[in-house]
């Protein structure tokens, strides 16, 4: 009796043990850099090699968001002093790929991606360290920037020399930045052999390779409610941006006005409350969130233009909390239940595939 | 193989055994994702390490002043801050493992820790 009940302890201290996973080799920091807080998560290497990364990533997000803040004095400050002059001048080197990507992306989105409207936004105030209160700008106001149609278009590049015409022109690359940085510090993780990892900035994330024996997990927020709309897996190579009504936005009169402004009508994108981007590169999916966003929530509005970017998928939550997915992304997405009680799914309308 | 004569005693003791390792099964990995933990950062170093079943209020300082944050029955919030504007008490309760709010112009971050967390990461 005394031996079997030895016998059963060892043999249930066993499996046990076997349930007891060694903890996971995530290396795990996070910065305050870049106007956020940047999460880093590295697998499978050594503490001192993870520190010695993530020093070098805070070095270049810290140096990255000084030159390409766009209302804080600096690089970029200068550089639309001088393009404001209608004359050439030699072309900043930290900030000439930004321009040259920038261009490209625009192009591509059909300008619902503008960089070069950095005018409409200071007039709507939310170029600024503080949430602008309203009222918001008189439609004259917006008309007088509008009808000068400010574009990237409006930049000619000569080799290193730089110029431009239109004085309405001002560069924010507040919907592109964040991901050039993120394309940037994966970069410098895969120059130093590290090959799994996550940088989320704000909400916004590249992650290669997998979580050891298993990919990452992402779960995304829900625009409007506390906690996780949906959850999907990610491993390889992908960012997920999200662009939402929720980030920034102020109040007037019972009106919401969320920061991303269309630049066809100067006034803040309407009908969606977030859009999210499936693709490889971050700085393209940053683009392309913001260009689906202003584009609309109607499918033929939208899908064109996620077409014509290149992205490999997209989901979209209009204001009503409807939504619409690419095929692709539908059968590998996951909604969680709201909480126990409740396990209503939201109404979810599946798109032509991109 | 070793042929197991079973008496009564021994089934007792696999049954009381099998119930053991359901239930620490269900402890340990059915975690509904709420975090039980958050962790407090001030200038990305860590300040403080909440229980967020033990309900407290505190006052973390920063460079302008003192972020006010409040535990409440697993859940944590900002509920005031020295900064212009206020995004991160408009961010409002906390409760799911890797969820964030934080105050940059005050350099004070909030996030939870999940035992299990169901993320890796968290978009929005």
């Amino acid at each position: 009796m005394i031996a079997t009940f030895a016998r059963t302890v060892l043999l249930f201290s066993l499996i046990l043990a076997a349930g007891c996973e060694r903890q996971p080799a995530v290396y795990h920091e996070q910065l305050l850099v870049f106007g956020t807080v940047v999460d880093i998560k590295l697998w499978g290497v050594q503490p001192q090699r993870g520190q010695q990364a993530v020093a070098r990533l805070a070095e270049d997000f810290d140096y990255m968001h000084r030159t390409w803040h766009a209302w804080h004095p600096g690089p970029l400050g200068r550089v639309n002093e001088l393009l404001t002059s209608g004359k050439p001048f030699t072309a900043t080197p930290s900030v000439l790929p930004l321009i040259q990507r920038g261009s490209e992306l625009s192009r591509l989105s059909g300008g619902l991606f503008n960089p070069a409207i950095g005018k409409l936004i200071e007039l709507w105030g939310f170029a600024s360290d503080e949430a602008p209160k309203g009222p918001p700008p008189s439609d004259a106001a917006i008309r007088a920037i509008l009808d000068q149609q400010p574009s990237m278009a409006d930049i000619q590049l000569d080799g290193i020399k730089m110029q431009a015409q239109n004085p309405a022109l001002k560069l924010d690359f507040g919907a592109f930045a964040k991901g050039y940085a993120v394309d940037r510090a994966i970069e410098v993780l895969r120059e130093m052999g590290i090959d799994n990892a996550v940088v989320n900035a704000g909400g916004d994330l590249r992650a290669i390779g997998r979580h050891g024996d298993r990919p990452w997990r992402v779960g995304i927020r829900h625009p409007r409610e506390a906690g996780i709309l949906a959850s999907v897996e990610v491993e390889g190579d992908e960012s997920v941006f999200t662009s939402g009504d929720y980030e920034r936005y102020f109040d007037w009169q019972g009106k919401r006005y969320d920061h991303i402004i269309d630049p066809r009508s100067g006034y803040p994108a309407q009908g969606l409350s977030s859009v999210t981007v499936f693709t490889q590169q971050a700085d393209l999916a940053d683009a392309a969130a913001t260009a689906l966003f202003v584009a609309g929530p109607d499918e033929k509005d939208w899908l064109p233009v996620a077409r014509a970017m290149g992205i490999s998928g997209a989901m979209l939550v209009d204001d009503k909390g409807r939504v619409q997915i690419t095929p692709g992304i539908r059968k590998r997405i996951y909604f969680e239940p709201r909480n126990d009680a409740d396990k209503t799914q939201p109404e979810i309308h599946i798109s032509a595939a991109l | 193989m070793i042929a197991l004569k079973l008496s009564r005693g021994d089934i007792v003791v696999w049954l009381l055994a099998a119930t053991l390792l359901v239930g620490l099964y269900t402890a340990f990995w059915q975690s509904d994702g709420r975090g039980a933990e958050a962790v407090v950062l001030v200038n990305g170093k860590r300040w403080a390490r909440l229980d967020l079943f033990q309900n407290q209020d505190l006052e973390v300082p920063g460079p302008l002043g003192h972020s006010h944050i409040q535990v409440r029955n697993g859940q944590v919030r900002f509920v005031a801050s020295p900064c212009p504007n206020k995004l991160c008490v408009h961010t409002g309760w906390l409760s799911q493992g890797g969820e964030v709010a934080i105050c940059l112009p005050n350099k004070v971050s909030l996030q939870i820790l999940g035992s299990d967390p169901r993320f890796d990461t968290i978009n929005f």
